[in-house]
């Protein structure tokens, strides 16, 4: 699952967990998990467009807003792209 | 002695309640020695026999990747539990399954907990114990631990599996021809009688390159047996870089294999909601289109709402205020520069900031309903595509949503980008994005001379700060980042119905952060600026004598090109480089100042033209970042020079953007 999961991911715009299920006939779930183990393994990386809960912001009335809701990106890797090319 | 089963599972999937239905008050809580994982221990008596059962901590996995998972691991191949049940959740039993197939793997006698079987009922989840329980070759016992269901039939599998020798079971699971061979291979050399774990195990771990089983064979052989594990490990690992995913690949197979044919979904294969509007409002064409459609009609919302329904409400509030204060600071007979602070300064100036709350409330909960929505990632992937399309690296874009909060957390965000080019891009242009400190001055504004085009004029203003950090990262990345362009893939969630309870906190984080920030740095600002307005003694108050004044008068000329030459725009401007908001408050005091009581909206309606707020307002929009940003910018780039060089291009690009708008709306005779 995880191979046609990459090569479904290289061949996509999107992540979609949903359209990724019902392309591959797999839960949700189950995807979801795929994309865990992808970034694992070191074949997908992740990462989250929003600064993170690390940042001290002190007194920033604002604070409570930052990186509530963050956009979640998944870039492939060169050991992923490489692993692409070879299938 | 009394038997001891493991408790072990997924997180979420019901294992605490089941240890709890279990063992009711009758357990304790300590610690795994040596880490900081919580162990739960209890007992219950099934028949004449009293079991303890341990709770092992909720893991997807039985790697080495987290302590909850190698307290689990260990816990299990010591050989200490009896029996394991692992408690699996019947709804997502696919994902649950790839820790069975490792527990079966490492030789453990295991009864599924097939739990939550009424939820997946109700799902419509078809499910096949028997058929499950023959390809497993395990005990499957349908339970709902919540209301107490089939507790007793998974105790009677659990006790009646305890009785059968031997005490680790045979299970081996197929990873293809070349795979087993390996494993076979490397089986072979750690069959040692040092080591006490399954071979089989061991292998196939030493193949996923897990270090912690590798320092523990290698701590167990002996010299010979050592050398002899080197070379048969180099030989079939080597040229295998793929062999972990290969690895945790087979055991998807297995899973797959087995709920083929025991489990039925109903919408399997089936396009969601999500997808079907995904493919209209992430569409190549229609997607930014329906993106500009959908900001423009919050806009027009806003306005509507907050201006034409709620706009005066606040603004009858502090007048009131206003009122009362100068007639108590009258009654206690207060002296008159006390008097004109209050007014000018405090009523004025901070005051004419919180009267475009209405409008802000009405703004935040409708980009709340967006954001809990799921359709800002969408906004983000539209955004992606027009950026790549002008040679960009889409994922600058993602600071830049974060910058229409804040710029602050918007130049933070920029650390999540892997290269430095792009970094940088992201920072440099996140100041162009309209953040909230810019939305009473773009308000103040639009009340005065737009009042009809309202949504239209905040729309544009919010399309031009793209368009000017599209341009400007498209100078940036063709001159001083010179780059290549990365591909990455945005995560799309599914749409949700926005909650009530989202949105209000939303717009309550908002508003709360804007009244904090009028009640401490624009005050602070206003408190300043009053002072320098009403010094030296003796000159005119808020008149060009004034050192508040004087520093208008000697930046103003700057500003003469784009039509706005007067010293209170100047002040206005130069009291925003503190904090956006103060613009406002700043215009509102010195105005107030000079005519008493007068009203912003008519004071600005006397000092500027429908064309120069316009040419103010892009000035506004794209002159140098506020204080805060400009120290976050010398933090995240680790350099002075790069806040000096945001502020300065910043202030030029926005002058350039001021003259422009004033001088061709000039030659077009809209002056």
């Amino acid at each position: 699952m995880l191979k046609e999961l990459l090569l479904e991911i290289s061949a996509s715009e999107y992540i979609s967990k949903t359209l990724l299920a019902a392309k591959l006939g797999r839960p949700e779930g189950l995807i979801e998990d795929g994309l865990a183990q992808l970034v694992r393994l070191g074949y997908l990386a992740e990462g989250s467009g929003s600064s993170s809960c690390a940042v001290k912001c002190g007194k920033c009335p604002y604070a409570s807003l930052c990186g509530q809701d963050p956009i979640r990106t998944l870039t492939i890797t060169t050991a992923g792209q490489k692993y692409i090319d070879r299938h | 002695m009394s038997k001891i089963i493991a408790l072990v599972g997924n997180p979420n999937c019901g294992k605490t309640t089941l240890f709890n239905a279990l063992t009711g008050a009758n357990h304790h809580v300590g610690n795994w020695p040596g880490v900081t994982v919580e162990r739960k221990e209890g007992q219950f008596r099934h028949g004449n026999e009293v079991l303890t059962i341990v709770d092992l901590p909720g893991i997807y996995s039985l790697g080495a990747f987290s302590e909850d998972e190698m307290v689990a691991r260990d816990f299990i191949l010591s050989g200490e539990p009896d029996v394991v049940i692992n408690v699996v959740d019947a709804t997502n039993i696919e994902r649950n399954l790839y820790l069975t197939t490792q527990l079966l793997e490492m030789g453990a006698k295991v009864v599924v907990a097939l739990n939550m079987v009424d939820e997946a009922n109700s799902r419509k989840i078809s499910l096949n114990t028997g058929a499950l329980s023959r390809r497993l070759g395990v005990p499957v016992v349908p339970t709902v631990a919540s209301k107490r269901k089939g507790l007793e039939e998974l105790a009677e599998a659990a006790v009646s599996l305890m009785g059968l020798a031997p005490k680790r079971s045979r299970y081996h699971l197929s990873y293809g021809e070349s795979i087993d061979a390996k494993v076979a291979e490397l089986e072979k050399v750690v069959h040692v009688e040092g080591l006490v774990y399954p071979p089989r195990w061991v292998a196939v771990k030493l193949l996923e390159g897990d270090e912690h089983v590798l320092r523990m064979v290698e701590g167990s052989l002996s010299s010979q047996e050592l050398e002899n594990f080197r070379r048969v490990y180099e030989e079939v690992a080597a040229h295998s870089s793929d062999l972990p995913l290969e690895i945790v690949d087979g055991r998807y197979r297995f899973v797959h294999a087995v709920t083929s044919s025991a489990v039925r979904r109903p919408s399997e294969g089936v396009l969601t909601l999500t997808d079907r509007l995904d493919r209209v409002l992430t569409h190549r064409y229609w997607g930014l289109p329906l993106f500009a459609l959908i900001m423009f009609a919050v806009f027009q919302l806003t306005f509507a709402l907050g201006q034409d329904l709620l706009g005066g409400l606040v603004a009858g509030g502090v007048e009131f205020v206003g009122e009362a204060l100068d007639g108590l600071l009258l009654r206690v007979s207060a002296p008159d520069w006390l008097r004109s602070y209050a007014a000018e300064g405090l009523i004025g100036g901070v005051g004419v900031v919180l009267e475009f709350i209405p409008l802000i409330v009405i703004l935040y909960m409708l980009m709340g309903l967006l954001e809990d929505s799921g359709y800002m990632a969408r906004a983000a992937y539209v955004m992606d595509n027009t950026m790549r399309a002008v040679g960009l690296q889409g994922k600058t874009f993602i600071p830049l949503i974060v910058g229409f909060g804040c710029n602050v957390p918007g130049v933070m965000a920029a650390r999540t980008l892997e290269n430095k080019k792009d970094r940088m891009i992201a920072i440099l242009i996140n100041p162009f994005m309209s953040c909230g400190a810019k939305i009473p001055i773009y308000l103040a504004f639009i009340a005065a001379f737009f009042p009809e085009q309202g949504a239209l004029v905040m729309f544009s203003l919010y399309v031009l700060g793209i368009l000017v950090a599209l341009l400007m990262g498209k100078v940036l990345s063709s001159t001083l980042f010179k780059g290549d362009v990365s591909h990455f893939l945005l995560e799309l969630p599914p749409y949700r119905t926005p909650t009530l309870r989202n949105v209000l906190r939303n717009m309550w984080d908002n508003v709360s952060g804007f009244l904090a920030r009028a009640g401490t740095v624009i005050f602070v600002v206003v408190s300043l600026l009053w002072v320098l307005s009403a010094l030296p003694a003796g000159v005119e108050p808020y008149g060009p004598e004034s050192i508040l004044g004087r520093i208008g008068s000697l930046i103003a000329p700057i500003f003469a090109p784009a039509g706005f030459g007067n010293w209170q725009a100047a002040v206005g401007l130069f009291s925003g480089i503190a904090a956006k908001e103060a613009v406002v408050a700043t215009l509102g005091m010195v105005y107030a100042g000079v005519e008493e009581g007068i009203e912003l909206v008519s004071a600005l309606q006397g000092a500027f033209t429908p064309l120069t707020a316009l040419s103010f307002l892009v000035m506004t929009l794209l002159y140098t970042p506020c204080v805060a940003t400009l120290a976050t910018i010398r933090k995240e780039t680790g350099s002075a020079k790069w806040a000096v060089f945001s502020a300065f291009y910043s202030f030029a690009i926005g002058w350039v953007g001021a003259v422009l708008v004033f001088q061709v709306g000039r030659i077009l005779g809209l002056g």
